[in-house]
């Protein structure tokens, strides 16, 4: 790979218009927050959001970028929330063994997840619509069975509060670690190895791509489980992080890590993105949501701002890019 | 002959009717067997079921087997009570529009009905119910605002996660009118859907909103769940010596906290009330003609705050609170 710096090719890049809409919408709020916004405090506001979301964000972006969509993650939230709660909280078992379970709960789910749809030919739209209502029916059913109530307390100390659910510097939550360290892992298994390309040809053309002896069911697996792992390992940190989980709640990472998987550029269709514009689609996400809270707007028309305000990131993103793939240079001898 | 057996059969008759005026059998209408609200107002009831049998009455809950079917489920088992000969029906009013002709009926067939739980005061005379035993939203977000103000608060923000819901509006606008009543000042933060549900959404919005304003004082929350959130976002800004939070509903994570000191009160309708009044006053009512003055019963706002905190706990623990 002898490819030597050019400015157009960098800007061909899918993650250089995701980084645009970033950049217009934290110009905007610095403008309207004033410097409250930028100072850490406020910085901590939306990377902390952006955290918490782009955890789940990335790898329900690479299913769509292989062509396949998981809103089970949803209903993932709270059962790993409620999973560890119900073992290390009201039954007092240890939390290595919460933590576990939770772990290995994901995992199951997103197998069952995985196999259903490379078995069927169920969409998985539909597929993951029956496992979002079959585990938040499960987790409220086996909740109130075991103790009686909806919602449960727990208290965690010493290493697995310090890893799992705890502040670091004062204002950043150690999820915001973890968000980068799974960022740089995805980053070099989808642009630096053989597996990435693999899930670009998948959402490209599913057949061709099988037909090139790629494995794509063993893949389409593997990425349900990396999803709903991921929702359930979120669940249970914001549990051990707020001392306490509810049954309910947790159905907004549906559309908020589709939205910031959008608007980093992610065809819907599939086969198109990166996981550094899915990086920047989630910030700009949560500088949008967060951003409010430092302006002086009225709070009643905060919705109205934050969608106005996405759908300019996107409309932004894709006319960058249909100019960006669309611009030709002008030929200077041989290449 | 014929007139022994006239007085027999009019001893029989006298027996038959007065025992069935004697002995009061109650129908209590609840929600599903998972929702934890209605296991509190069954151990209320089951409390209040020894004194009803001692006097020869009897009670039976009929309970929904869960929400699917709502408003057709709920009339069924009014017109189940009905059928069961009932001598008097509690029955939360929660969709009145398919519920009243069901009540009516029931009324039209001497059953004393008492609303509880869901309907309020003025859909029980209308309805012509005996009383209504339950809390109000508004009267409770008032009670929130003035405890606020008594505990030296004079900036509140009432915290809404579900801004547009009717019950969640009136908490707030109680909390408001509360604590502007007593010379403070309150405000609402209406939250964008998409960080309902979301804990670390609703704890970074509170964070930078005390972050702008450092007169905000008070901070109540809807739900116990965002209190959660809240007490994260109130320590994220530096203000729990100086920010007081408190609640509408309870969990155990809140109950800690009010142990803990770390948050100021929780507000509760106290279900285990409604349950244990409401049967005891119809049964009263059929059996020995008692005719309460006050209506309607408010069994909330009830708050809990370090003064009855141990209590509270207790009552947790035996499923009354």
């Amino acid at each position: 790979m002898n490819r030597s710096f050019s400015l157009g090719g960098l800007l061909r890049r899918p993650e250089a218009g995701a980084l645009l809409g970033l950049v217009a919408v934290l110009i905007f709020f610095s403008i309207f927050g004033g410097t409250s916004f930028l100072k850490i405090a406020g910085m901590s506001s939306w990377l902390n959001v952006a955290a918490t979301l782009g955890v789940i964000a990335i790898p329900v972006g690479l299913l769509m970028i292989a062509g396949e969509l998981d809103i089970s993650v949803g209903a993932m939230v709270p059962a790993g929330a409620m999973t560890v709660s119900i073992i290390s909280g009201h039954l007092g078992l240890p939390i290595w063994l919460g933590i576990a379970t939770t772990l290995g709960l994901g995992v199951l789910v997103g197998l069952i997840n995985g196999l259903m749809v490379v078995r069927t030919v169920v969409p998985s739209l539909i597929v993951t619509l029956g496992s979002l209502f079959a585990v938040q029916g499960m987790v409220l059913g086996l909740s109130v069975f075991i103790t009686k109530s909806t919602s449960v307390a727990l208290k965690t100390e010493g290493l697995a509060k310090i890893l799992l659910g705890d502040f670091v510097f004062g204002q950043l939550q150690v999820m915001v670690i973890w968000w980068l360290l799974a960022t740089a892992a995805y980053v070099y298994f989808i642009h630096f190895s053989r597996f990435g390309n693999w899930v670009f040809a998948m959402g490209g053309d599913k057949v061709s791509a099988r037909n090139a002896g790629i494995p794509t069911e063993r893949l389409t697996v593997t990425l349900f489980v990396l999803s709903s792992t991921s929702a359930a390992f979120v669940g249970m940190c914001q549990a051990i992080l707020y001392n306490s989980a509810q049954v309910a709640g947790g159905q907004s990472f549906i559309f908020n890590s589709i939205i910031s998987v959008v608007v980093g550029g992610v065809l819907l269709t599939g086969g198109f993105g990166s996981v550094i514009g899915i990086f920047f689609g989630t910030i700009t996400f949560a500088i949008v949501t967060q951003g409010i809270y430092y302006t002086d707007f009225d709070r009643n028309w905060s919705s109205l701002i934050i969608g106005v305000l996405l759908l300019l990131a996107v409309l932004m993103n894709n006319t960058f890019r249909r100019a960006a793939l669309s611009y030709a240079p002008k030929h200077k001898g041989a290449k | 002959m014929k007139r022994v057996l006239r007085v027999f059969a009019a001893t029989a008759a006298a027996i038959v009717l007065s025992s069935s005026a004697m002995a009061a059998s109650i129908a209590v209408v609840g929600g599903s067997n998972d929702d934890a609200f209605w296991n509190i107002i069954k151990k209320g009831l089951d409390d209040a079921t020894p004194g009803i049998v001692a006097n020869g009455g009897s009670v039976n809950y009929l309970r929904l087997v869960n929400y699917d079917n709502f408003a057709p489920d709920v009339v069924q088992l009014i017109r189940t009570a009905i059928s069961m000969d009932v001598d008097g029906l509690v029955i939360p009013d929660w969709v009145s529009e398919a519920e009243d002709p069901a009540i009516r009926d029931a009324i039209a067939a001497g059953i004393k009905v008492l609303l509880m739980n869901a309907g309020g005061a003025d859909k029980a005379r209308e309805l012509g119910a005996i009383n209504y035993v339950g809390s109000d939203e508004y009267v409770a977000g008032v009670a929130g605002g003035e405890y606020f103000a008594a505990h030296g608060q004079k900036n509140v923000l009432c915290i809404n996660t579900l801004p547009g819901t009717a019950n969640i509006e009136a908490r707030c606008k109680g909390v408001i009118d509360g604590i502007t009543g007593k010379g403070g000042k309150g405000a609402q933060l209406p939250l964008p859907s998409t960080s309902f549900g979301d804990a670390t959404a609703v704890a970074e919005a509170i964070k930078a909103t005390l972050l702008q304003d450092a007169t905000i004082d008070g901070v109540i929350t809807i739900s116990a769940g965002d209190a959660d959130a809240a007490a994260i976002g109130i320590g994220q800004a530096d203000k729990v010596a100086t920010t007081m939070l408190g609640t509408f509903d309870m969990n155990q994570a809140g109950l800690d906290r009010i142990k803990a000191r770390t948050q100021l009160f929780a507000i509760d309708q106290q279900p285990y009330l409604q349950g244990f009044l409401a049967t005891t006053l119809l049964a009263s009512a059929i059996d020995f003609g008692t005719d309460l003055p006050t209506f309607p019963v408010l069994t909330g706002p009830g708050i809990v705050d370090a003064s009855n905190i141990e209590a509270t706990l207790s009552g947790v623990t035996k499923g009354a609170r």
